[in-house]
């Protein structure tokens, strides 16, 4: 399978009107039907970045790593004693819609008692950090606001120990895609004389103001409509210098035909996306079209693709590992999809736990179609108490 | 192609009347081949007709036309339903071909409320999903259509074209039919049967139905990746015009792969070069 693997990576070509979904800032990681390819690092942040890194066939050593099946988790405990981080994603993993998975806050405060760092990463753009703080508090673990106005949640039956390695308090952070846009667009200096045109709901908005850019768009242009007289033009801010796209409950043919406007005239405007999830779960009495539709449909009218900010791109694990100084070898990434978290999990070089309790069953993680193998899989968190307890 | 070759927005190009008169009068066949979808082929002879040219519904062949009748061409079942995302050239075609259909744009004005719990029902009959360019699009219609390709067992996914941008009026550029197209390429991860150019459907069927051959045909057009393309495809002489979203720059450009056999500015020089040359 090695081989069949390196031999597409050699003969891929990149065309926009193939399947390759997903694209990360640093690494450009394609997953096809049947094989799995890494390109090189790509070490600049802008438009034509992207373009650069399509062309590279350099194969990652954690290729290897790739290909060999997940095994079912029967040692808690050693997996837990190898990493000091714990990455959570949320839908799937510690809740489903609005309702907590069985047994999350007693493993979450197994964790903590066991001096490790918990970590929440979402693709899930429609609120802010302070929103999904509130979104855990309304669920039962309770969070508090600490300075430099990081949110860090903390149980009522236990309080984190200052860590001797870090020399702030440990903290516990969410990471929300729509916290990713901004702070991506922070890191490369996007002017502040620009604007962001946005195709998305209010959490992108607020976490924009809070980053200090000037932006346009979110759910009020959900109302807006065009009147198609003849010779009618759509005027459009042609100081718009990016277009960040993510889910959007109020999307219409207005947005797509103004950002698409903004992509493709104003100059080296850029078309930044949170995440491509195809399928996400607003309520959770079924599967809803994901941040994937709202995307697809400005990649279909740019023929641009979009950098992407959320997983399975590594920019919020390289932001978070940076920021925490931890490293990528003592992490471990709990998921319960296999092209988004797992796959930002392998491609940040973390271990990585598939749970069973979200959008992957057993089938699909053990399909021939399937070339995604997490390090290990499970039913649900709390299996780390109850395996754990099961070793004893 | 019809907007670009024939008329722009909703003004004729020079010279276009005499140019279709001088080849009917040589004994030659024409079709009219677009991938807009939101007229029916009724509704684009009428078009046609508001600006003087005598044109008649049997060869005139609209995406719109195209989805009906690639639907009949597969033997799809009366008894199944077509969720449409798209206007009313859609509609109305697969009415003339005696397909049930759910959607359009009357679905434009629905909104989704999302109660804890809620879920959307969706039609389980419906066998197919024929999305095309739609101004009233909205994500009602991207979670229905959705629903219906992941769930429904053997739900074709059917596009009417992928067309990036389209003239909805000659003003500017307007996101066309693949964006919404995108959109569900996006939450489906399935690629869609097109059935517009540059897919050769619309081809093999005009052949079949006239009894012409494909060496026999010169495809005209505006755009190099849908018609040009799609003669090509079909194996057709190919001759780009000027007259639409093409430039003679964009056609000699490095990064542009798609080379016709001719280009020219208009159609009508196909009467002034003939002149010259006498």
């Amino acid at each position: 399978m090695l081989s069949k693997a390196v031999a597409s990576a050699v003969s891929v070509t990149l065309n926009p009107k193939t399947t390759s979904k997903f694209f990360g800032l640093k690494r450009v990681s394609f997953v096809s039907s049947d094989s799995l390819v890494f390109g090189g690092k790509n070490s600049s942040f802008n438009a034509d970045g992207l373009k650069k890194s399509r062309s590279c066939s350099r194969m990652e050593s954690f290729v290897t790593k790739a290909s060999a099946s997940a095994q079912p988790l029967k040692n808690a405990d050693e997996l837990i004693d190898s990493v000091e981080t714990f990455i959570f994603d949320c839908d799937g993993v510690i809740w489903k819609g609005d309702k907590l998975i069985d047994g999350v806050p007693e493993t979450l405060d197994m964790l903590r008692s066991k001096g490790k760092r918990l970590v929440f990463v979402t693709n899930n753009s429609t609120k802010s950090r302070k929103q999904y703080g509130k979104k855990f508090e309304t669920l039962g673990l309770t969070v508090t606001e600490v300075k430099d106005s990081f949110l860090s949640i903390v149980c009522l039956k236990f309080h984190r120990i200052p860590s001797p390695n870090s020399s702030e308090f440990s903290q516990e952070e969410i990471f929300a895609s729509s916290f990713a846009a901004a702070a991506y667009l922070k890191s490369i200096d996007f002017p502040k004389d620009k604007k962001v045109y946005v195709v998305g709901e209010d959490g992108i908005l607020k976490e924009l103001e809070l980053a200090g850019f000037q932006y346009l768009g979110g759910p009020e242009d959900g109302g807006k409509k065009i009147e198609l007289k003849p010779g009618f033009l759509m005027e459009h801010d042609k100081d718009v210098g990016a277009v960040v796209v993510g889910f959007d409950r109020y999307f219409n043919y207005y947005k797509v035909q103004y950002g698409t406007l903004c992509i493709r005239e104003n100059p080296g405007c850029l078309f930044i996306a949170t995440n491509r999830d195809a399928v996400t779960h607003l309520t959770d009495a079924q599967e809803w079209a994901g941040g994937g539709s709202m995307v697809g449909a400005f990649v279909g009218s740019t023929q641009r693709e979009p950098l992407v900010v959320g997983k399975p791109s590594t920019f919020m694990m390289d932001y978070l590992a940076n920021k925490f100084g931890i490293q990528k070898s003592q992490i471990c990434m709990v998921g319960d999809r296999l092209d988004t978290d797992i796959l930002f999990g392998q491609n940040g070089g973390c271990k990585t736990l598939l749970v069973l309790s979200g959008v992957t069953s057993l089938s699909m993680l053990q399909s021939p179609n399937n070339s995604i193998q997490p390090d290990f899989y499970t039913n649900k968190i709390s299996d780390f108490l109850s395996l754990k307890a099961a070793a004893v | 192609m019809i907007n670009g070759v024939i008329w722009k927005g909703d003004k004729l190009i020079d010279g276009v009347p005499e140019t279709l008169d001088m080849l009917r009068s040589k004994g030659k066949r024409l079709v009219f081949v677009t991938n807009n979808s939101t007229k029916s082929r009724k509704q684009y002879g009428k078009k046609f007709e508001t600006l003087g040219l005598t044109v008649t519904e049997e060869e005139i062949f609209a995406s719109s036309f195209a989805a009906a009748a690639y639907l009949k061409s597969i033997d799809f079942p009366k008894d199944k339903k077509v969720y449409v995302v798209g206007e009313d050239g859609i509609l109305k075609e697969l009415e003339l071909a005696g397909f049930q259909y759910l959607g359009g744009p009357e679905d434009g004005g629905k909104k989704i409320e999302l109660k804890p719990g809620f879920l959307m029902e969706h039609d389980k009959d419906v066998g197919a999903v024929v999305v095309g360019f739609d101004r009233y699009f909205n994500y009602y219609k991207v979670q229905y259509g959705t629903l219906c390709i992941r769930e429904n067992p053997g739900c074709l996914f059917i596009a009417t074209n992928r067309d990036a941008v389209t003239h909805l009026t000659d003003a500017q550029e307007w996101a066309g039919g693949g964006s919404m197209v995108g959109a569900f390429v996006g939450s489906t991860q399935r690629e869609p049967l097109v059935v517009g150019k540059p897919s050769t459907f619309m081809m093999d069927y005009l052949a079949n139905k006239f009894g012409i051959q494909k060496s026999q045909i010169c495809m005209v057009g505006d755009r190099l990746d849908t018609d040009i393309l799609f003669g090509q495809n079909g194996g057709c002489k190919t001759l780009l015009v000027l007259s639409g979203v093409t430039s003679l720059s964009m056609l000699q450009s490095p990064n542009n792969s798609i080379q016709p056999d001719f280009y020219t500015n208009k159609i009508s020089d196909f009467l002034s070069l003939k002149a010259a040359a006498v």
